[in-house]
Formats: C-alpha cells, sequence, structure tokens
C-alpha cells in the first residue's frame, strides 16, 4: 500500500457546536481566503471546508456563523450545504468510509465490499458504529475507476481493494 | 507513440518543478510573453485542439468568443470536476504533472488577457488539490506566478476552488455559480460564459486535458500536433480504462486508435479472458456500443458514427458476464443522485427512469416498462433541460435499450405480477451530508 | 419596440419583453410556473416551452426575450406533446390529493393539466413522498405540503428577491430536494403570507384560509388594504356576507403583487358584528330604535346644549371625511379632530422592487390633510377629549388605540356618546347612541395613500340588518338639517360634488378611478400637506 494510515476526524460533539466564533487563526485563514475573490460569498465553499476540517461537520451553529461572516443569510448557507453531499451535516464517525458503487467499481467487485463492510461493522449506509468509530457512506464515481474498487476514507483513496486487504486496513484504524 | 502528455509517467519526482525543469518545462511559457495573445490563439487553433472534457469544443475557436475590449477581467478556469463515471484522466495529469497544467493555464490565461485563473477541482480529490497546491507555491517561487511574470509585465496567479461532491458542477455554467458561492445549479444560456461568465466578468472554462495540451502545442507548434491523430480530431487523447480489462488505467493514444487495439493490446484483454460483450466509449454518459463495434476508430468522428460520442474518453468495458439491466440501473442511480433538481424532466424523469428500471431488475416489470422508459429519454433529453444532464441520463436509457432490449423484455416476460412498495423518503432524504440519498 | 408573429398574430411590444408577456398582450396564455412577472426569471419549470422558427429546439417563452421579425408558435404538436410530458414529469410524483388540497381551484397544475396535460400518466411505481412535511406548520402564517411542491423555487426567489429576508431555501438535491428553514426555524417575516400566495400549487398555503371555503365559490371584492397609510391594493375573498381572506392584487406602482401579514390578518376583524341596529341606552335600559330617530337625536346633539365634538376617522372614505367637512364643520360648526396613530411602521415593495413605506397606520390620512380636517396625535387625541364637556360623537371606535385605553375610559365618564361601532368596543360599552356602521368590506369608497394615490375600494356585500355606511349616516344628518335634498346618493355623487370642492382632488373623476388603478394627486398639492 506504501501510504501512510489515514488520520482519524476530530468530531466535535453538538452541544460544542450550537454557538460558534471563529478565532484568530480561523479569521487569518479566512482572510487568506477572502482576497482569492472579488466578492465575499464566492469564500462559502472554502471557508465551509476550513470548518468542516476544524470541527468535523457543520452544525446549524457553524452554519449561522459563517453566514454572518459572509454576510449571507443562513438558510442560504443551509441551502448551498446541502447541495454538497461532501459537507456533513451531522457528527460522523472518525473515520468516513465512503465505497464507490457506480459502473466500474461494480465491475471490479465493489459489491462484495460493501457486503463485507456491512457484515464487519453491523451498520448499513448512511450509519455510524456504536463505537463512534466508522460512517459507512455510499457514494458516487470518486474519479479513479482503473484502480476500481476504491474506498475513500476521510481525505485518502484506497484503492485495488479486495476483502483481505480491506479487513487489514480497517484494523488499523483506530 | 511517444508519450506528450504522459511523458513524466514514470521518472522519479516527476511533480518537483526541478523535474519539470529538466525536461524543458515553462520554456513554451517564456516563448508566448513576447508574442501577441492572438498569435497563441492562432496557434491553438492551428492545432485543432477540441476541448476534452466531454463536448469536444475547439478550444481556440472558445477562447476567440472572449470580447478583448470589454473594460472587465476575464477569467480562466481549469475544470477538474473529473466526474464523469469511467473517467480518471485528469486524475492522473495532475498526479504526474502538475506544472505542465500550470504552465497550460498560464499561457492559456494569457492568452484570453486574463490574470487570475481557478482551478476547480473536485473535492473528492484532496491529495491532488495539495500536489496542486505545492506546485503553485513552486511556481509563484519561481515568478511564473507573479505579478510581473518573468519581467514581462504580465501579471498571474492561479487560486484553487475545491468542489464538495456534487458532479453537475462539471457542466461550466454549475462550476461557475459554485465557486461564486451557489448551489451549483446550471445557468440557462444564453449568455454564455465567455461573455457573462464568473462574477459577471468573460470567462473561458477549459479542462485539465485540455490546458495540459497547449504547453506542447506552444513548443512544437500547431502543425505538429494537427499531423497526430485523424484530419479533424487531432492530437494525442487520453483514454481513461476500467471495468473488464486486465490492465485498465490512463493511456495516452492517437485520436482514431481503434477500441479492439485499446483494449486488447494496450489494456491486455478480457479479464478472465472472457468474452466483450459491450463498451461504453466516452464516459458513462455516453451511448452503449455492443462488441461487434470494437474495430471502430476512437476519433470524435468515427464514433459518432458509430452512434456514441468520444466524450472525455472514459472507457467502460463489460464482459459477457453483464446483466444489462443491473448495469443501465447503476447508472441512472448516478444520475439520478447528481441531478442537480432544477429542471423537471430531469429532476423527475432521473428518478422515474430509475424506478422502473429498478422494479424491472427485481423481478416486478411490466409490458409497457420499455416504452414508458424510452418516453421518459424523448422528454427529458435533447433542450427539454437547461444543461446536458438531461441527455447524460437518457443516452445510456435509449442506447441500452437499441442494443439489448431483448434483456430488457426477457426480464419483463419472466417477472412476477406485484409490485413492491417503494420506502417513502425517510425522514426527508438528505443530501448525502446526512450520510446518503 | 420590436415587431414579432405569435401565432399568426403580429405583435409589437418594448424591446426586452419575454415572449410569456409578449402573448399575453394579444391575448395568447402561454403556461408557466416558474416563472412570476415580480420574480427573476429561473426558466427551470420547463412548461413554457414555444417553437420559434429557424430555432433547432423548443425554447422557454420566459427567458427568450421578443426580438424583431420572430415567428412564434405556442400550440404547434410539437410544444403540445412537450408540455404534456413536463405536465406528465409534474405529477409524476405529485400526490393528487386536490380533495384535500386547499389549493384546488386555483392551482396551476388542476389548470394546466385540464389544458395542457395527458389524460392518464405512465407511471406506475410508488410516488416521493416527505414523511413529517405533509402538513408542518412552516411558519406562522404558512402550512407546508412538500409532497406537492413543484420545485418552482418562486417562494424562495420571494424571499429572496422581494423580502429579502432569505430564509425560506431548498436543501438537499435532485429529486429529493425539499423547501425548508434554517435549522427548521418558524418561517416568519412580514410578509410570509405572499410565499404561499407566489405557490402554483399546494405546497403552501395560507394558514388562516385553508379549508374555510372552496375558492371557486368565494366572491371577489376588489378593494384596497385598510391597513396602513401605503394603500396596497387587495382582492377580498367572500362568501355569503363573511369575509374569509384578503389576497394581494396587482398593481405595479404600489404594493406590485404583495401584501404585509398584518394587513392580510385584518380580514378576520371585518366579521365582528355585534351591533346591527341602532341603540339609545337610558339609565332604565336600552333599546332599539329607527335610524329616523337616531339621526333626530344626533342633530339635536350637533344643536342643542353647547356644540358636540366630533372624533372623525382617518380610515373613512374621501367621501365619508368630505361630509365630515361639509356637515358636522361647515354647517354645523362642530370641533372636529381626525387621530392618526403612525406606529408601527410597515413597508412593501411596489412593482419596481422599491420600498413604499408607510406614513401611518390609516387609510385615509392623506385624504383627511386634502380636505383640510385637523390631524391629532395621541396627546392631542388625549387633550381633545380631555379639555371638552359637551356631547361627543365619535364616528369609528377602532379609530385610534388611544380610545381603548384606560385613560379615554375615566376621561369619558359622565359624558354623553354618540359611537359608530360594528362591536362591543370599550366606547360602544358606554355610549348612548350606538350607530351601527358599515364595515370596510360593505361600504364602496375611494381613500388617498400616503404617496397622493386616490384608488377606489368597492362593496362586497350589503351589511345585513339596519347598518349603514358613515357617508349615509351623514348624508341623513345632512338632509335632516336642510343642508342636502333628499334623494339618491353614492360615493360617486358625493366623489363627484368633492372633486370640484377641494382642489387636490380637481379634475378626477369617479369613472376614472373604476377603470384605473388610481390617480395621483400633484406633487406640490401632496407636498404641502405632507
Amino acid at each position: 500500500m506504501g501510504q501512510q494510515l489515514t488520520a482519524p476526524i476530530t468530531v466535535t460533539p453538538p452541544e460544542q457546536l450550537r454557538e460558534v466564533r471563529f478565532d484568530d487563526v480561523m479569521e487569518t485563514s479566512i482572510n487568506e481566503i477572502l482576497v482569492r475573490y472579488p466578492t465575499a460569498q464566492a469564500a462559502l465553499l472554502p471557508l465551509l471546508w476550513l470548518c468542516q476540517e476544524k470541527w468535523g461537520w457543520i452544525s446549524p451553529g457553524v452554519t449561522a456563523a459563517v453566514a454572518e461572516r459572509l454576510g449571507l443569510s443562513p438558510a442560504f448557507v443551509e441551502g448551498v450545504t446541502s447541495f454538497y453531499t461532501m459537507f456533513l451535516r451531522r457528527p460522523p464517525g472518525r473515520y468516513v468510509l465512503q465505497v464507490c458503487t457506480t459502473l466500474s467499481c461494480q465491475l471490479c467487485g465493489a459489491g462484495g465490499l460493501v457486503d463485507h463492510l456491512k457484515a464487519k461493522l453491523g451498520i448499513e449506509f448512511g450509519e455510524t458504529s456504536a463505537d463512534g468509530r466508522f460512517t459507512l457512506i455510499d457514494v458516487q464515481c470518486l474519479g479513479a475507476c482503473g484502480e476500481a474498487p476504491i474506498l475513500q476514507i476521510n481525505n485518502d483513496y484506497y484503492t485495488d481493494l479486495d476483502v483481505e486487504r480491506l479487513d487489514e486496513l480497517l484494523d488499523g484504524l483506530k | 507513440m511517444e508519450p506528450i502528455l504522459l511523458r513524466a509517467r514514470g521518472t522519479p519526482n516527476s511533480r518537483s518543478i526541478v523535474t519539470y525543469h529538466e525536461a524543458g518545462g515553462y520554456e513554451s511559457l517564456r516563448k508566448v510573453l513576447g508574442l501577441q495573445a492572438e498569435t497563441v490563439i492562432e496557434e491553438v487553433k492551428k492545432s485543432g485542439l477540441r476541448g476534452r472534457g466531454g463536448a469536444g469544443f475547439p478550444t481556440g475557436v472558445k477562447w476567440g468568443f472572449v470580447p478583448r475590449d470589454l473594460p472587465k477581467p476575464k477569467y480562466l478556469i481549469c475544470n477538474a470536476d473529473e466526474s464523469e463515471p469511467g473517467t480518471f484522466k485528469d486524475r492522473e495529469i495532475i498526479r504526474v504533472d502538475p506544472h505542465m497544467l500550470l504552465e497550460g493555464i498560464i499561457i492559456s490565461s494569457y492568452a484570453i488577457g486574463a490574470h487570475v485563473a481557478y482551478i476547480y477541482i473536485r473535492g473528492e480529490f484532496y491529495s491532488e488539490a495539495v500536489i496542486l497546491e505545492t506546485a503553485i507555491a513552486e511556481a509563484r517561487e519561481h515568478g511564473y506566478l507573479d505579478p510581473n511574470v518573468l519581467n514581462s509585465g504580465f501579471a498571474m496567479d492561479i487560486h484553487i476552488h475545491r468542489g464538495a461532491g456534487a458532479y453537475i458542477c462539471g457542466e461550466e455554467t454549475a462550476l461557475i455559480e459554485s465557486i461564486e458561492g451557489k448551489r451549483g445549479q446550471p445557468r440557462l444560456k444564453p449568455p454564455f460564459p465567455a461573455v457573462v461568465g464568473v462574477f459577471g466578468c468573460p470567462t473561458v472554462v477549459n479542462n485539465v486535458e485540455t490546458l495540459a495540451s497547449v504547453p506542447h502545442i506552444i513548443e512544437r507548434g500547431g502543425e505538429w500536433y494537427a499531423s497526430i491523430g485523424t484530419e479533424r480530431s487531432t492530437g494525442p487523447k487520453l483514454f481513461s480504462v476500467s471495468g473488464h480489462v486486465k490492465k485498465p488505467g490512463v493511456y495516452e493514444v492517437p485520436l482514431g486508435t481503434t477500441f479492439r487495439e485499446i483494449i486488447y493490446e494496450i489494456c491486455g484483454g478480457i479479464r478472465g479472458d472472457k468474452q466483450l460483450k459491450a463498451f461504453i466509449p466516452g464516459g458513462s454518459s455516453c451511448p452503449i456500443l455492443p462488441a461487434d463495434k470494437v474495430d471502430i476508430g476512437s476519433d470524435f468522428e468515427s464514433v459518432a458514427e458509430a452512434g456514441s460520442m468520444l466524450g472525455s474518453g472514459g472507457l467502460i468495458v463489460m464482459d459477457e458476464t453483464v446483466d444489462m439491466v443491473w448495469a443501465l440501473e447503476n447508472l441512472l442511480a448516478f444520475y439520478a443522485h447528481e441531478s442537480c433538481g432544477q429542471c423537471t424532466p430531469c429532476r423527475e424523469g432521473a428518478d422515474w427512469a430509475l424506478d422502473v428500471v429498478r422494479r424491472i431488475r427485481r423481478g416486478y416489470g411490466r409490458p409497457e416498462d420499455v416504452d414508458t422508459l424510452l418516453r421518459i429519454a424523448r422528454f427529458a433529453s435533447q433542450g427539454m433541460t437547461i444543461c446536458p444532464l438531461g441527455d447524460a441520463f437518457c443516452e445510456p436509457i435509449r442506447s441500452f435499450l437499441a442494443q439489448f432490449r431483448h434483456e430488457f423484455e426477457a426480464a419483463i416476460e419472466s417477472a412476477r405480477p406485484l409490485p413492491p412498495k417503494k420506502q417513502p423518503v425517510l425522514p426527508v432524504r438528505p443530501g448525502h451530508g446526512d450520510f446518503g440519498l | 419596440m420590436v415587431t414579432l408573429t405569435i401565432d399568426g398574430n403580429e405583435v409589437q411590444v418594448p424591446e426586452g419583453t419575454n415572449l410569456v408577456d409578449a402573448a399575453k398582450s394579444v391575448g395568447l396564455d402561454i403556461p408557466t410556473y416558474c416563472y412570476h412577472p415580480g420574480l427573476s426569471v429561473v426558466g427551470q419549470c420547463r412548461i413554457c416551452f414555444v417553437e420559434v422558427e429557424g430555432m433547432p429546439r423548443l425554447v422557454t417563452a420566459c427567458s427568450t426575450p421578443a426580438q424583431p421579425d420572430m415567428v412564434v408558435l405556442t400550440d404547434s404538436d410539437r410544444v403540445r406533446e412537450a408540455r404534456a410530458a413536463v405536465m406528465e414529469f409534474l405529477l409524476e410524483n405529485h400526490p393528487l390529493d386536490c380533495p384535500v388540497c386547499d389549493q384546488a381551484g386555483e392551482c396551476l397544475l388542476q389548470d394546466y393539466s385540464v389544458e395542457h396535460g395527458l389524460d392518464t400518466t405512465h407511471m406506475v411505481d410508488e410516488r416521493r413522498t416527505f414523511p413529517g412535511f405533509e402538513r408542518r406548520l412552516i411558519g406562522p402564517q404558512v402550512v407546508q405540503n412538500q409532497n406537492r411542491c413543484i420545485h418552482c423555487t418562486r417562494c424562495i426567489r420571494f424571499t429572496q428577491e422581494i423580502a429579502e429576508t432569505a430564509d425560506l431555501t431548498m436543501k438537499s438535491r435532485g429529486n429529493h430536494s425539499y423547501i425548508d428553514t434554517y435549522d427548521g426555524k418558524p418561517f416568519d417575516n412580514p410578509w410570509s403570507a405572499c410565499a404561499a400566495d407566489v405557490c402554483p400549487v399546494g405546497a403552501l398555503t395560507v394558514k388562516d384560509f385553508r379549508f374555510r371555503a372552496r375558492v371557486w365559490h368565494l366572491v371577489d371584492t376588489e378593494s384596497v388594504c385598510p391597513g396602513c397609510s401605503i394603500g396596497c391594493n387587495i382582492h377580498i375573498g367572500h362568501l355569503d356576507g363573511v369575509v374569509h381572506r384578503f389576497v394581494p392584487r396587482e398593481n405595479f406602482e404600489v404594493n406590485g403583487w404583495w401584501m404585509c401579514d398584518h394587513g392580510r390578518s385584518l380580514a378576520e376583524g371585518l366579521n365582528d358584528r355585534d351591533v346591527d341596529r341602532p341603540v339609545v341606552r337610558a339609565a332604565h335600559g336600552e333599546r332599539v330604535t329607527t335610524w329616523g330617530e337616531m339621526i333626530t337625536v344626533l342633530h339635536s346633539m350637533a344643536t342643542e346644549a353647547g356644540p358636540a365634538g366630533v372624533v372623525a376617522s382617518a380610515n373613512l372614505s374621501n367621501e365619508g371625511l368630505f361630509l365630515v367637512k361639509e356637515i358636522l364643520v361647515g354647517h354645523f360648526g362642530l370641533e372636529v379632530v381626525v387621530p392618526v396613530e403612525s406606529d408601527p411602521p410597515r413597508k412593501i415593495k411596489n412593482g419596481h422592487n422599491e420600498w413604499v413605506s408607510s406614513v401611518d397606520a390609516h387609510a385615509n390620512s392623506s385624504g383627511a390633510r386634502l380636505i383640510g380636517l385637523p390631524i391629532v396625535d395621541a396627546a392631542g387625541l388625549a387633550g381633545f377629549i380631555k379639555d371638552g364637556r359637551a356631547p361627543l360623537l365619535v364616528l369609528d371606535d377602532r379609530s385610534h388605540p388611544w380610545l381603548t385605553s384606560d385613560e379615554a375610559a375615566s376621561a369619558l365618564e359622565g359624558r354623553r356618546l354618540a359611537v359608530a361601532s360594528r362591536s362591543v368596543t370599550p366606547l360602544a360599552v358606554r355610549a348612548e347612541l350606538l350607530l351601527p356602521v358599515a364595515s370596510w368590506a360593505e361600504t364602496e369608497g375611494t381613500y388617498t395613500s400616503s404617496t397622493g394615490r386616490v384608488q377606489l375600494a368597492r362593496r362586497g356585500f350589503v351589511p345585513r340588518g339596519q347598518v349603514l355606511p358613515m357617508w349615509q349616516i351623514l348624508f341623513r344628518l345632512g338632509v335632516a338639517a336642510g343642508v342636502y335634498e333628499e334623494g339618491a346618493v353614492s360615493p360617486r355623487s358625493i366623489f363627484e360634488r368633492l372633486a370640484k370642492a377641494v382642489g387636490a382632488f380637481e379634475g378626477m373623476t369617479y369613472q376614472q378611478l373604476e377603470a384605473e388603478s388610481g390617480i395621483t394627486v400633484s406633487a406640490e398639492v401632496l407636498d404641502v400637506v405632507g
């Protein structure tokens, strides 16, 4: 595999994200983003990414803070956030397992991986394991079909998987 | 053929600017900075380069649409939102040779008079975004991205803009909306982006492979480029080959190479030495072709003549074991998931078609289902929707039924009488931000 | 101007007009869902397809500007086929629950389904549902049924472009997308019910009107909102003498297509009717009387025992106020005040997408000023009442909130009081003479908005019992005083005299007010009174 094991997401619990303020470090990053665009609104996706990296997901409180920072309505921001499937609007597990289930991966055995994952973790798509370790999501084409089947864990791609390699991989993720 | 776009593949540290310099990198940029912008556009027109994102529109002509005298900033956007199932060539370019892309972006920006370019990269390509950030930092250090690029007086900068999981943002106006911080919903056209694009300014959106081709055209001339491939489909083309082949991957071949050669020679043939059943030549939205079309050439014209499209060059190969009802269901699930939802025929039609095909596959087909599918396909495509996503799910319906209708009819004939109950959308099926549709 | 041909008709429209409006100008209706003249064009419902000669594909009429020499077909085979297909797509997941849908009768799905749809569907699968979103109170005024939504986004665009609150949004994507607020918070802005107005289907309905009546039974009366000085044009929907709702009536210059929730909420109050006969009260009890006796008593009140004071009302029509001026001030020489309350401020967007703000909470304070009646605020009104000892005639017991205060009650202690009323108010309870007066929907009249626009509000229905409009009460008093001759009188005849007598209204005719959406007094005149 030759790649470092994926780091877990630091998931901030909902009760700590009811009201959100950006600290100085965040403000510095936000200002760096803002200078790239002629409008503040264009910074919306980058800022949502920044928040998700920091807190692990986008709570309503984060949405409101982002909206206020960019001069947008919170409803609008929530509409945008919910359009893009990668913005997580519920707290996820430490490792978000995203299995590609589109054609090329399916032709190369993604279906078997899915069955295995569900059985092994005891969860369905969209669910998080009881220990908060894994969230399982079925995703559409990840754009690496030549190395199918593919599993994205947090930011990293794991390619050419089979059941044995998958087990080995998951056992390493704590 | 000597590799052109993939010439650095296999070279150690191919992503580093040092390696790129050793291969003659950024020389094309130096050359261009002494030229008139029009000269650059002319050279690209001469090359016959056609957009590699899927539509195949001549790149030089697209650049020519940008009004030069409009007193507004112009923008170049590099479309790295590679999301068409079966397509993964842009990822390869970024992973192998990011500076080639950056040089292409800088030259192209110079040609259209843009001083800022955005690379819109799909959110899943996190490590590729990191690679590009590193390359951009190197390019800044070396003065290729600078308020005064190589003391030429030309100001240039590039920013990465990450998408967040929406296939539709590969459509250029949806991409523009997304950069502007909105839901990625395609815009009504006209106006076209060349006149009113991002932030209301003239904008050119080009695919990664298209832009990566530009330094080579400048380096070796449009005529040289046009000498590769066929008369109207010039240049080398990256094919992403996936599915049931022994050696899937990204391959660079001259346009016009036969699919037999790509599948059986370059990719080593069908996995398990099974029989070829069908292939989709250009990414999942292109009509599927049966095995007997494998001898056609992979140029825009030959593929069109055979009833399909070259699209983005995403070749999906299926062997004799594949159930075509299942395969169509899989593709429709993709398009139903990715429809932005603004146009009625696409929003309603994609999900409806998926329901019908899924029902057939589960053994509850009805005799009238094939006609219903064809009716959906007829009225959700060809201008019935704002963007081509309508066509993208209708072409598979039409072509699967044209080539493999007997499989659908057989499934329907052996069907059980009662359809299953559909699960309601619970509690409201959210985006997969709520973990799955 | 651009000249083009639509279905064989030569059409001339201003440059930039879209094909929907161009067709409308010659009486051709192109169906639309997402298109609304007051909102931005998104071209996404796809029902307005038309064929343009020379264009290979059908185009959406809403997003296509009329161009010179264009030849447009709105009813060709291709167009009909495409529209039928779009209708089928729209109904594919629609619950078809018309019998229990409150939009029924004014639903564009129903209308266009008959006009443009198929008589069947190819859909045999289960329909999409949004459990929990079928009968959801999305805000204090609006009920949401997401199952019926056709995703036209009119409501969202209304909140973004008109209300500027942007509190509705589309969430999720594709076939699963749905209308919601931020974090499920109540959809509550001053114009929220307009989001239900613009909804072409039953996905958003106005809570207060739900299931009160089938709309095709309602009688529609063109009127003006009584809520403030802006004078939003409205339709009053009523049935058998009961007012069921106000909905905005298009007036580009005043309120566009909109009205505020407060104005809308006033509809219900028009049904207050406890007083429907003239009543005289004395120490030994109260008795119903006749208007003849009532007018006699009023006449004596105005002439004997030290002149009575009059609290008129900025809610009265120009005609009523004109008679106040002519009879009560001019003939009897009574002291009259018109109390005006300025709060709370209200605003509305006109058709130019500009805010129009209210000056006060009355429909006709400008009319009172132009006619030359003295305006007083709460303090002035209090002073007027506290200073007087003579009998008091109150022409509208709801004309000012101060009148219902404890302070007013104690100031009126032991004083003779004649009150025009519809219901049991603090003033009506203590009145010696109780005059049953018509509601806003029961009388016709003209009103002058704070921008100087004179507008006609028509009568919805004849009041029951012995109820009279104020102008008629005043006219009868005038007859009793020998100022007017007995005979036919109407708002029209009074307005004609008003137009001759009061400079600001000079040259206006009632006929014009009936035909047009309002006439504006000259700017100089308005400046003087403003």
